[in-house]
């Protein structure tokens, strides 16, 4: 576990060091503020109680910025770049597991990625000290819901280390993530919708339907990101089987980066 | 330290290595020669763990590759053809990084660093980020990675290329200085920094091995000693008069200066006829401007066994 810490450690420190996370902290604060103003307006106006206003808050569009594009531009250079500039040599062939080599660098996006969900909770904070909001915030609902956009986060962070593990091309590494950001938060909504069938054409379609009810419908139900937050955790309910499912799906994710790094030395 | 025992590697169709045995002692400093694409690279390769050998077993401080990854990768310190570092460290972090991963017991960390920066040299960009300082220095940088954890077998992919004469020299010094406690396998282009600083040397060409022994060794083997014999001899005269020397194949003129005649011919191992040469030069009294015998040297056996039998160019300069 040695060297999944000193992994960690210098991958933190690089994150920490490097520009391009304090540009995205800042321009997301930002972002963070205005929304935060039209919202208690909107709050305010449609009479909104706590608990709407905290899932509101969290549903902002730049937690959506912070899923679909921050995982994929803090992984891409994960192996990517270790793999263009070759210094990917000089770490496997250092007395270190790929696994470690995997966690460390997983992890270290990870804290830096929960790092720059801490001015949205900052700006809440303060908002709600000063009177700004005009209500009381539902602490509950507002804790449980960053949980599960952490939670989301770590899920994205370890596909994004496997896109970055398969290529040596950092904006193909980036761009393929996002993509399976895209398709695992939009992908269930649009699936689900299609489950209804016009009745008209429902006999020539039995197959499909049954198709729907019984197999597609039941997956998509337990992958489906957008209800797990919006029906779970934004309204302060912590599902043991939700909480599984992403910390399952990240360690499958982060097995296969380390299977796809094996397979790589097999070429 | 090293045993390689048909050693294949295969790359889709293309075979890098091809059936390739050898072993290194303890205490040896190996250089290993070859044209660009012999497979110095792919052998080093699998020696350090990076690629699985196809076929064939290799066994690096009595651990198996294939089976124990991680002691084989301890035993060695790896200096990698075009030594990637993290740029964006600053030396002495690096190096305590690396030494970190490499798993040197925090208290001794700060010592191990200190000592392998002092014999790299590095010490005075100890503080200098990896990316801002010169080939030269990075590369031994990248040495003094490789020596962090003190592994008794040091394995170095083409050190030298890339280095100005002074710091080719400094770091022939340094391979020279690190032989009395390694054991060193080591590639090169450099013919004659292989000659120097090696004990045994091994050539590969298309994936397999041409040769393997001391220079020496080599040398005995190698075509290419030549009587050369400059006189005041009309030509056919002068061969006439060497004709039939013991040892000698069939002379043949090679200029012609004034009523000087150059003359050269191939002399069988072991044999030295200069003595009965210059005995019959004096029999007739002939004016004597050169008796000399040429010993093989390193490039041209290098450009025997490679094939590039070019002679006058040597392969190391063909190669740039």
């Amino acid at each position: 576990m040695n060297a999944a810490r000193t992994t960690f450690r210098r991958e933190l420190a690089s994150y920490l060091f490097s520009p391009i996370g304090y540009v995205i902290g800042f321009l997301l604060y930002l972002f963070r503020g205005f929304e935060v103003d039209r919202l208690v307006r909107f709050a305010n106006a449609a009479g909104l109680d706590r608990e709407q206003f905290a899932a509101a808050y969290l549903q902002q569009p730049s937690s959506l910025i912070l899923l679909i594009l921050v995982p994929a531009i803090l992984t891409m250079r994960c192996f990517a770049e270790e793999r263009r500039t070759g210094s990917i040599e000089v770490l496997l062939t250092a007395p270190v597991r790929d696994s470690e080599i995997v966690l460390g660098k997983w992890a270290a996006a990870f804290v830096f990625f929960a790092l720059l969900w801490l001015p949205a909770a900052v700006i809440l904070v303060v908002a709600q000290g000063s009177g700004y909001l005009g209500l009381d915030l539902a602490v509950g609902p507002t804790v449980s819901g960053f949980v599960g956009l952490l939670l989301v986060g770590a899920l994205l962070l370890a596909a994004g280390c496997l896109t970055s593990s398969l290529t040596d091309n950092t904006l193909l590494a980036s761009l393929s993530s996002m993509l399976f950001a895209l398709a695992l938060i939009y992908g269930p909504t649009r699936l689900q919708g299609m489950t209804e069938v016009d009745p008209a054409v429902e006999s020539d379609l039995a197959w499909w339907a049954w198709l729907q009810t019984k197999v597609l419908d039941p997956v998509v139900g337990q992958v489906h990101v957008v209800d797990h937050l919006q029906s779970w955790f934004f309204r302060g309910l912590l599902n043991t089987g939700h909480v599984v499912f992403y910390v399952a799906g990240t360690a499958l994710l982060l097995f296969l980066t380390t299977r796809s790094l094996e397979a790589r030395r097999w070429r | 330290m090293i045993q390689v025992e048909h050693l294949t590697k295969r790359f889709g169709e293309a075979r890098a290595v091809d059936d390739v045995s050898f072993s290194v002692g303890r205490g040896e400093v190996v250089g290993f020669l070859g044209p660009n694409g012999a497979g110095k690279t792919t052998t080093i390769r699998v020696l350090t763990c990076f690629h699985p050998a196809t076929d064939g077993v290799v066994r690096v401080a009595g651990y198996d590759v294939a089976t124990h990854p991680l002691e084989v990768r301890r035993a060695i310190g790896y200096l990698p053809e075009n030594v990637p570092l993290y740029l964006d460290m600053r030396v002495e972090e690096y190096l305590t990084y690396r030494a970190d991963l490499k798993g040197v017991a925090k208290a001794h960390r700060r010592a191990a660093v200190a000592e392998a920066m002092e014999r790299c040299g590095v010490t005075e960009v100890r503080r200098k980020m990896v990316g801002h300082v010169s080939r030269g220095y990075r590369q031994r940088v990248g040495l003094a990675d490789a020596l962090v954890a003190r592994p008794p077998i040091l394995i170095l992919d083409e050190p030298t290329s890339g280095l100005d004469p002074n710091q080719r020299r400094r770091m022939k010094d340094l391979i020279r200085e690190l032989a009395h406690e390694h054991t060193i396998l080591f590639s090169s282009h450099i013919l004659a920094e292989v000659a120097d600083v090696a004990s045994r040397i091994l050539i590969l060409h298309h994936g397999r091995l041409r040769a393997d022994g001391s220079l020496d060794e080599l040398l005995a083997t190698a075509e290419g000693r030549t009587l050369c014999v400059t006189a005041a001899l009309e030509p056919a005269a002068l061969t006439e008069l060497l004709d039939g020397l013991e040892g000698c194949g069939p002379a043949h003129v090679e200029a012609v200066d004034g009523s000087y005649a150059r003359l050269r011919a191939p002399v069988e191992h072991g044999v030295d006829p200069r003595d009965e040469a210059f005995a019959r030069l004096r029999a007739r009294d002939v004016p004597l401007r050169e008796l000399a015998l040429e010993r093989p040297t390193l490039e041209s056996f290098f450009a025997q066994v490679t094939g590039a039998a070019m002679p006058g160019v040597s392969a190391s300069e063909e190669e740039r």
